[in-house]
């Protein structure tokens, strides 16, 4: 692809990583050659860089598909993940997937990024509601208060939740933060 | 610059109305007759990085340029434009791939009367826009202010390698084409043209932001640059062009010619554009020969002409800072978008 064809959300390959645009300004003075000032981000590690080309640079379109996918299980090192429309399933290693296995839920459907038609990340819903499996006593009296405690919930995550919650109950985490959001009634 | 909201539809019509009507009104009170020339066109002037957008069997016109040089051949007189004009993949806060150019020509006048013009109006503009124009403005030489910010004194004629090593060691990234093997003229067009473009984004912005409330001219430039522009003595260094760029607030506004009028001149630098284009890997554009030929038969006048743009100078002149917040395009594509 060709510099002007820059553009917000362009997805570019740069060493081998796929990157897309997070951010662009064109400035051209008079009749000299146009800057492409980019803030561009990398798909798989999330990291951010400031990039300029300048008129007439070529550059690498990057192969990336996003596919909604379930999750099925982990065997610790990989995570497994199944295309439901064509049963297709997929592993990716457990780096690639980070602190975001902490909110792998069974079935949970995420995107599944591939680049050159390879797994290479996940993205997960904004949130996702788990069952609280363990969590300190609460004491009532302090319900106002917004004091928290401890809990772990059933994918094996531990957050501060308010007193009231109790073991069995559900509530929403925010997969962004890792914070809690509010208890999930039935 | 004083801040503005968004203005309404309403009010854009109306600073549309009110700017279209003292462009007009200032180019008559000064003699000069209104021209309109094809938005679509056979050949646009040569430039490195100045991209016209096809529009079968021709392309729409990137400047008026040639078209109204055409008409001075012809006995026109002095005359004036307000065009549109299309450049292909320059879209962000400042750019639009359609936009108005003010442009024109004065027979028998010198660039000075050219700045006068840009001068008297940005100030008239911006008065009937209810901004606040520019407390006064300098002229400086653009090789002038290189020196200013980089330290060093360039004469305008040093050759591509010189620049090269001075971009390297003040730290400004030339893209390196590999042009090795073109000849003199197209390397020293490829290596100012990059320079200047570098200097201009690490160097000249912040030095017109220092200066935003003033009008800055920049002139004599380097004869590589020269464009459409004459080369002309000044004092016993080399030659340099006859060319000025305007800038209100740090932003690009005008660019003038004291026009050349030699033909062969005119082919060589074409051919030099050419060349360039080609080692950059950018389509090929044919030389405007009924242009040529007008130059090189009838003659053209000697003439100063300018381009101004009228987006950008409304932009300014309402305090926005980007050309989708004063544009009157609904939809249509190859505009900035709100936000850009």
């Amino acid at each position: 692809m060709d510099v002007s064809d820059l553009r917000k959300n362009a997805k570019l390959q740069i060493d081998g990583h796929p990157y897309v645009v997070v951010d662009f300004q064109f400035v051209k003075p008079g009749k000299g050659q146009g800057l492409y000032k980019c803030k561009i981000k990398n798909m798989i590690t999330g990291s951010v860089l400031d990039r300029t080309w300048r008129s007439g640079e070529k550059l690498e379109a990057a192969n990336v598909e996003s596919r909604k996918m379930q999750y099925l299980f982990s065997t610790g090192e990989a995570f497994a993940f199944m295309d439901n429309q064509t049963y297709e399933q997929v592993e990716l290693a457990a780096d690639l997937i980070g602190d975001d296995a902490r909110f792998l839920l069974d079935n949970l459907e995420c995107d599944v990024l591939f680049f050159n038609d390879r797994p290479v990340g996940v993205s997960l819903p904004s949130h996702i509601v788990v069952e609280v499996i363990e969590a300190e006593p609460g004491v009532k009296a302090d319900n106002a208060t917004g004091m928290t405690k401890g809990a772990t919930v059933s994918t094996g995550y531990n957050l501060q939740v308010p007193l009231f919650i109790k073991v069995g109950e559900r509530i929403k985490i925010d997969t962004r933060t890792g914070d809690y959001i509010e208890r999930v009634n039935n | 610059m004083r801040r503005a909201a968004p203005l309404g539809w309403p009010e854009r019509v109306d600073l549309w109305d009110r700017a279209l009507a003292v462009v007009r009104a200032h180019f008559r009170g000064e003699g000069l007759r209104e021209v309109s020339t094809p938005v679509r066109v056979a050949h646009v002037a040569l430039e490195p990085y100045i991209e016209p957008i096809a529009a079968p069997p021709g392309l729409l016109a990137t400047s008026p340029e040639l078209a109204m040089k055409r008409l001075l051949c012809r006995g026109s007189g002095s005359i004036f434009q307000i065009a549109h004009v299309f450049r292909r993949a320059e879209i962000g806060a400042r750019h639009s791939e359609e936009f108005h150019l003010i442009e024109w020509y004065r027979v028998e006048a010198a660039l000075a009367e050219g700045r006068r013009d840009v001068e008297a109006l940005v100030a008239a503009v911006i008065e009937v826009a209810g901004g606040e124009g520019p407390r006064r403005w300098e002229s400086h030489g653009i090789l002038d202010v290189v020196d200013e910010t980089l330290g060093v004194r360039l004469r305008g004629d040093e050759e591509a390698g010189v620049l090269a090593e001075l971009a390297a060691a003040r730290g400004l990234p030339l893209v390196a084409v590999g042009l090795d093997d073109h000849d003199l003229e197209v390397r020293r067009l490829a290596a100012w043209t990059a320079f200047l473009s570098e200097w201009s984004d690490r160097h000249l912005d912040p030095w017109l932001l220092a200066r935003a409330e003033r009008g800055i001219h920049l002139g004599d430039f380097p004869p590589a640059l020269a464009a459409l522009a004459e080369l002309v003595e000044v004092g016993d260094g080399p030659r340099v062009a006859a060319r000025f760029e305007s800038f209100v607030g740090g932003v690009e506004l005008a660019n003038g010619y004291q026009e050349l009028r030699d033909a062969g001149d005119q082919r060589r630098r074409f051919v030099a554009v050419a060349g360039l284009r080609r080692a950059l890997g950018l389509p090929p554009l044919a030389l405007d020969q009924a242009f040529l030929g007008d130059l090189e038969g009838r003659g053209l006048p000697r003439a100063a002409g300018v381009a101004l743009g009228l987006d950008r100078l409304l932009m300014l002149a309402v305090g926005a800072s980007s050309l989708a917040d004063i544009s009157l395009a609904l939809g249509a594509p190859g505009h900035p978008a709100d936000g850009a």
